[in-house]
């Protein structure tokens, strides 16, 4: 398979939105929530876009010689799973260690579970813990971001096996070093786009119900121009392959 | 702390920007003079330009970004890594009497990308951190010479076909994303605060610089016969800053020593504990 260069520039460029987009639904509380005192995982979206991002890609990159869409739901899959481990085990440290009630002081009612919330919630902070919502929230986010990532991956891959300094060597199926740089190249991407989206969102967000989510537009048009710059660098690092 | 990075406890910033480039580029270009020193020198490279990024990200990082200190070290490695081994790529493609234009090259693409992402930020994001712009491209170009430097170390050149395989195939390059990032971000990261001095701040960038080279030199085993002098090198650099860096956290806890904690009450026990504090 030929990449041409300006599907391998869209294809980082999607797959940049999607990692930045996937970010606003994930319950990030940053250090409140790591004291429990505003709603979320305790702690910030870089580590969590190491954690999600790097799952993510290794799923993805299991199924490297499988087609398109099985690349992209593995890497989705793989995101979503490590996000959900993560909110699954914070909040038995919330529930059980901290002895705090997962709610949320953003709305009144969880729109999911209709539950009422601001009874829960202590005074004096945001919510704790992570309720319904915020799951679900950061299950769609993790999907969304491994889709990018995943998708920036497989592209770049079959670019760089096309030129002689990554081509697969025979009796193997993969190019280990075009694996390898496709996937911290996009690993790369998963953090760019995740810091430009905390930018935006001022380090904590609790999902889609939240008031910040509406500032979605303003981090896609960021990370689009970011990532597609970004893109024009792997174009070049195409090229290095001419030897 | 000292406001903006520009109190008196701060250090004029264009000496880790001079060390970090001249130096960094300097490591990195000496790489093939000699198996053994040319390694070296790369290593040495690198750790200039940490020291570099270092005093960037507190520069920049004291505004309070809202997303703590990691994360536009995370970011700027990111892009860093990218735009550094774009360099190396282009330099293949232009033909191997243009490999040296490689290191320069992947510096200059890491600044420009520090720059559009800054860019975006302000115009796009309304950020309103007025050296963001700046400090991200000396970030950017920090951390792209600390990767080279590294990479250059292991493969004992700076050309791209050798670090693909000595430093890309192994997976080495991934490590030092992360390596390279705890380098730069964790000495603001821990000595943030009211009584912020850049000087020892950068001193422990030094003690987080060279125990990232002993590293380097540890894992470039297989690769280069210079593994075990990076790694002495880098152990014995570690040791003195990392000794330095102490002496100084104590030279400037002696002030609470000195003027004592604050008092419980007022009355017996206070004089108390002054007595105590003027024995002790």
């Amino acid at each position: 398979m030929v990449v041409d260069p300006l599907i391998l520039i869209g294809a980082v460029a999607v797959g940049g939105v999607l990692i930045g987009g996937g970010v606003h639904f994930i319950p990030v509380g940053g250090a409140p929530a790591a004291i429990a005192t505003a709603t979320g995982v305790g702690t910030g979206t870089a580590m969590l876009a190491a954690g999600g991002g790097m799952t993510g890609l290794i799923t993805a990159a299991a199924a490297t010689t499988s087609p398109l869409w099985l690349v992209i739901l593995a890497g989705g899959a793989g995101s979503a799973l490590m996000l959900g481990i993560t909110m699954l085990v914070g909040n038995w440290v919330y529930i059980w260690g901290v002895g705090c009630v997962p709610s949320s002081a953003k709305v009144t009612h969880d729109p999911i579970t209709k539950y009422e919330q601001s009874k829960f919630v202590t005074p004096g902070t945001e919510g704790h813990g992570i309720p319904t919502v915020c799951f679900v929230s950061g299950i769609i986010g993790g999907l969304l971001s491994g889709f990018g990532g995943a998708l920036a991956y497989y592209f770049l891959y079959y670019s760089l096996i096309a030129t002689p300094g990554y081509a697969i060597p025979s009796g193997a199926y993969v190019s280990l070093g075009a694996a390898t740089l496709a996937g911290t190249f996009a690993l790369g991407l998963f953090f760019v786009n995740s810091v430009i989206a905390s930018y935006n969102i001022g380090g904590t967000i609790e999902g889609f119900h939240d008031p910040k989510f509406a500032r979605l537009p303003r981090a896609a048009l960021a990370c689009i121009i970011a990532s597609a710059i970004v893109g024009a660098l792997g174009v070049l690092l195409v090229q290095g392959g001419s030897f | 702390m000292s406001e903006n990075g520009r109190g008196p406890n701060s250090v004029d910033k264009r000496k880790p920007l001079a060390l970090g480039i001249v130096g960094g580029l300097i490591g990195i270009y000496l790489t093939p003079i000699n198996p053994i020193i040319g390694p070296l020198l790369a290593a040495l490279g690198a750790v200039c330009g940490i020291v570099w990024g270092a005093d960037a990200i507190a520069r920049v990082a004291s505004y309070g970004l809202g997303t703590g200190v990691p994360s536009i070290g995370y970011m700027s490695l990111a892009f860093s890594l990218v735009g550094a081994l774009s360099g190396l790529s282009v330099a293949v493609y232009l033909g191997t009497s243009y490999t040296w234009i490689g290191p320069v090259l992947g510096v200059v693409l890491a600044m420009i990308v520090g720059a559009i992402v800054a860019g975006l930020g302000l115009t796009v994001l309304k950020m309103k951190i007025p050296i963001l712009m700046r400090c991200t491209i000396e970030l950017a170009g920090a951390a792209a010479i600390s990767v080279l430097g590294f990479s250059a170390a292991i493969a004992g050149s700076y050309a791209m076909p050798n670090i693909l395989h000595s430093v890309i195939i192994p997976g080495y390059i991934a490590l030092f994303f992360i390596l390279n990032t705890m380098a730069i971000q964790h000495p603001f990261n821990a000595c943030l605060g009211p009584n912020e001095n850049r000087t020892r701040t950068l001193k422990l960038a030094f003690s987080t610089a060279f125990i990232a080279m002993a590293i380097t030199g540890v894992i470039a085993m297989p690769f280069s016969s210079a593994w075990y002098v990076i790694a002495i090198v880098g152990a014995i650099g570690w040791f003195v800053s990392i000794t330095s860096f102490i002496q100084a956290s104590k030279d400037e806890a002696a002030l609470v020593k000195w003027t004592g904690w604050w008092p419980h009450e007022e009355g017996e026990d206070f004089d108390k504990e002054v007595k105590e504090i003027k024995e002790a």
